[in-house]
């Protein structure tokens, strides 16, 4: 009904090809971009802007990162948080060193050094795949993350290890820091990642995308139809270290203010690893349906029972709140293995031909 | 659709209901952690500071006539939950108590913008206790340098010289594990001690085999230890068993964790911690909250947990506040105090011997004062000694030397406001001196 296709006709590939053939996908997708550029600044609270939107774009985007990496070309990576790591000490070398640069030109900037390591870190791939590929990933992680610990110019030699945001400015407007107001960085956020997600979906969906597809379904196959494995496995590598390292700035700069070098271990690799998963693998929308479901829906939980008059102590909540994400996970998991993304899928297709199953 | 409506009335309501019982009550949010790898330490100090805040709603109705809505708000010892749990609450809340190094450096450059004090009580970043610097910020009654000189004190005393002797300094490989090393290394340079540090990594906290067959080889006289929740238990467990005297090995406050003693019981008879706190179970408020709080059915705690000195350390803190919110009354003539206000209050907390015993406290604080310049106090405190099945007092009040190291906090404080200009600072102080 609200999908119907009727009346929307293709006449050539061109079109048939395009990036939204049924012409509902494209005024949902500007509905989404009108409630997030309008909507959501006129009506968020201090509260929202820092629990909710803007980590959920932050996490989308490392999802999506790793996404290109695991998803599209098929390279199992476990050091997504080091890698983020690398794009926030990088962003704050770059801002304490050079004063005068940019914030938007470091951030975007940092993710260069960690496309650099993501690369370094991806030239095992070559040889080995798989469950060992994530190992050698896993050493990344751990390396990284006992750099940031060790190496004492990479903090500025900061008494308590930890790195914190400068304020910086742009047209007399904080940027970063604590004198930024939330809807700054919201909007700087919300512009990268939607830049950044553009970027994604035509990668994905051109030439490269397709060699990474090949590469990630057989590898053999791949080589033999004259796929340059090894150009295709390190650029995507450096894609997706990119695409995390910005994620990594954004998280330190945009969100949270100040960064201790165990904040990037392994917990935040595995939740960015869930939140692709459960959204799904190979798929772009994927990774804003999980960071919702892995970063939202927590903080709405635990606000459920003071909003119902619920008196509940609040390790309690916790606890519940624990259980419940879960037990989403596992019931979304069975539900659709491919994750949510899938889901949407399905959904989209039986509303196109609704009301006449196959 | 009916069920929706139902879900939907109930939400109005309970929203209603929840603005209608806002009125009239200080709203002091405590960042609290039962859950997560830290809650063994976390729960206790939570019961206390809950306890004591139900006690004076129950007995005394609030502070100065207002209730005082000590809610606690989960963080799991998590920065992120931290920060979801600040921006909840930082509205209508006249103070904000992160508990955790990490959750108050992330908070601390927001207080300064959204002026809301902090109330980090013996732990965070030590040069807060710039007042001039940190207008924000407090670390009552003592700071980590505090406890750094004040164990070095004692050494020295037991000893009449440390010179030649080695000390080996066991710490957390994190932010709050490093916080002493700029003064013990100065100190070590100073009274001619050799200082070895040894980090234990978060990863390793419970396995620090290879960091006792370390201690072991090099024989040093003492161990002092930085330690944090399941580091600590692990740390004595290994002393136990590598047969280290437990009478040379020395915990910071955060290691003296009855709990933690337990395990080994009387093995670890001679295990040492400085503390700026003492379980007294014969003070008149312990009383008090077993009157108006435990019969009454309002706590979560039980009787061991009660005379342990974490219990007995939350009661403390909850009393610090409590102190700051009368002072701020007193002075400004409402009960109804905001943030800024609060400040002024904490900083000009007089905890008199006569003051601790007015409010039942006696032998659990040592006495201390605050000021603009002054936020930590410096109360000093207690070396305490496990005799194998509680902890018990073996010196007379301490007092840490801060000539040592109010350049050092000057310093590191000036540096901190310079990395985060435009940081406001206080200039009037400055003025006072």
């Amino acid at each position: 009904m609200l999908y119907r296709t009727a009346g929307q006709f293709k006449t050539s590939y061109k079109a048939d090809q395009a990036l939204f053939p049924i012409r509902q996908d494209a005024v949902l997708l500007i509905a989404i971009l009108i409630v997030a550029y309008v909507i959501f600044p006129l009506i968020a609270s201090e509260f929202a802007y820092q629990t909710l939107l803007i980590p959920v774009m932050i996490y989308a985007l490392a999802a999506m990162g790793l996404n290109i990496l695991t998803g599209y070309a098929g390279q199992l990576s476990l050091g997504t948080g080091a890698f983020m790591g690398v794009g926030a000490y990088a962003c704050y070398k770059l801002i304490t060193l050079f004063p005068w640069m940019n914030p938007i030109v470091a951030i975007l900037f940092s993710g260069v050094f960690s496309a650099g390591i993501g690369v370094a870190f991806g030239i095992p791939s070559l040889r080995i795949k798989g469950f060992y590929l994530a190992i050698a990933t896993l050493a990344a992680q751990f390396f990284l993350v006992w750099l940031f610990e060790k190496w004492a110019w990479l903090y500025n030699y900061n008494a308590s290890g930890a790195i914190q945001v400068p304020n910086t400015e742009m047209f007399g407007v904080y940027l970063t820091g604590p004198l930024a107001s939330s809807v700054t960085q919201y909007y700087l956020v919300l512009v990268i990642v939607t830049v950044m997600t553009m970027l994604c979906i035509n990668l994905t969906r051109g030439n490269l995308g397709r060699t990474w597809k090949a590469t990630r379904d057989m590898d053999i196959a791949a080589e033999l139809i004259g796929i340059n494995l090894m150009k295709s496995k390190l650029i995507a590598f450096a894609i997706s270290s990119y695409v995390v390292g910005v994620a990594g700035a954004l998280y330190v700069f945009m969100w949270k203010g100040a960064a201790e070098p165990n904040l990037f271990d392994i917990p935040l690799s595995f939740q960015v690893l869930f939140i692709a998963i459960i959204g799904g693998l190979g798929s772009i929308l994927g990774n804003y349906l999980g960071a919702i479901l892995i970063v939202g829906l927590p903080v709405v939980l635990n606000l459920l029972p003071a909003a119902l008059g619920l008196s509940i102590s609040s390790a309690l909540v916790e606890h519940l709140n624990i259980m419940i994400v879960g037990s989403l996970i596992i019931f979304f998991l069975i539900v659709e293995p491919h994750g949510l993304a899938q889901l949407w899928r399905l959904i989209r297709e039986k509303l196109i031909i609704w009301p006449f199953p196959h | 659709m009916r069920h929706f409506t139902k879900l939907a009335a109930a939400a109005v309501l309970g929203a209603t209901l929840g603005t209608a019982a806002v009125a009239q009550e200080l709203y002091a949010p405590n960042l609290a952690y039962r859950t997560g790898p830290f809650a063994a330490t976390g729960i206790p100090l939570m019961n206390g500071q809950a306890d004591y805040f139900a006690m004076l709603n129950a007995r005394d109705g609030g502070v100065g006539g207002i209730m005082v809505n000590a809610e606690e708000c989960e963080t799991g010892y998590s920065t992120e939950k931290g920060v979801e749990c600040y921006e909840k609450t930082k509205g209508r809340a006249i103070v904000t108590q992160p508990w955790s190094t990490g959750i108050t450096l992330q908070v601390l450059p927001k207080t300064n913008v959204d002026e809301i004090p902090i109330l980090a009580p013996g732990y965070g970043f030590s040069p807060m206790a710039d007042g001039k610097v940190f207008q924000w910020a407090f670390n009552t009654p003592s700071g980590y340098w505090d406890a750094a000189s004040m164990i070095l004190q004692y050494l020295h005393d037991e000893n009449g010289s440390l010179d030649g002797k080695k000390i080996a300094f066991l710490h957390l490989d994190h932010p709050y594990g490093k916080e002493p090393l700029p003064l013990l290394e100065k100190k070590a340079g100073e009274l001619n001690f050799e200082l070895l540090p040894i980090p234990v990594g978060l990863k390793e906290m419970q396995n620090q085999s290879a960091q006792w067959l370390q201690i072991r080889r090099e024989r040093p006289d003492y161990v002092v230890m930085w330690g944090w929740g399941a580091m600590n238990a692990g740390a004595i467990t290994e002393a136990v068993k590598t047969k280290f005297p437990m009478e040379n090995f020395i915990g910071v406050w955060w290691a003296g964790h009855d709990a933690d003693l337990k395990i080994v019981g009387a093995d670890g008879a001679g295990y040492k911690s400085i503390s700026w706190s003492f379980p007294n179970a014969e003070a008149p408020v312990m009383a008090d909250i077993q009157k108006h709080v435990v019969d009454a059915g309002l706590s979560q705690s039980n009787p061991e947990e009660m005379s342990g000195v974490f219990y007995g350390r939350g009661i403390v803190i909850s009393a610090i506040l409590a102190e700051g919110i009368t002072a701020a009354q007193q002075e400004f003539g409402t009960a109804e105090i905001d943030a800024s206000q609060l400040r002024w209050g904490l900083e000009n907390i007089n905890m008199t011997e006569e003051r601790i015993d007015e409010l039942g406290l006696t032998g659990m604080v040592p006495p201390f004062s605050t000021s603009c310049a002054n936020h930590t106090g410096h109360s000093g405190g207690w070396m305490l000694e496990w005799d194998g099945e509680q902890f018990v007092k073996v010196s007379d009040h301490m007092l840490p030397d801060t000539s040592d190291y109010q350049q050092l906090i000057a310093d590191k404080a000036g540096e901190y406001a310079e990395a985060n200009a435009p940081w406001p600072t206080n200039e009037e102080c400055n003025a006072e001196g």
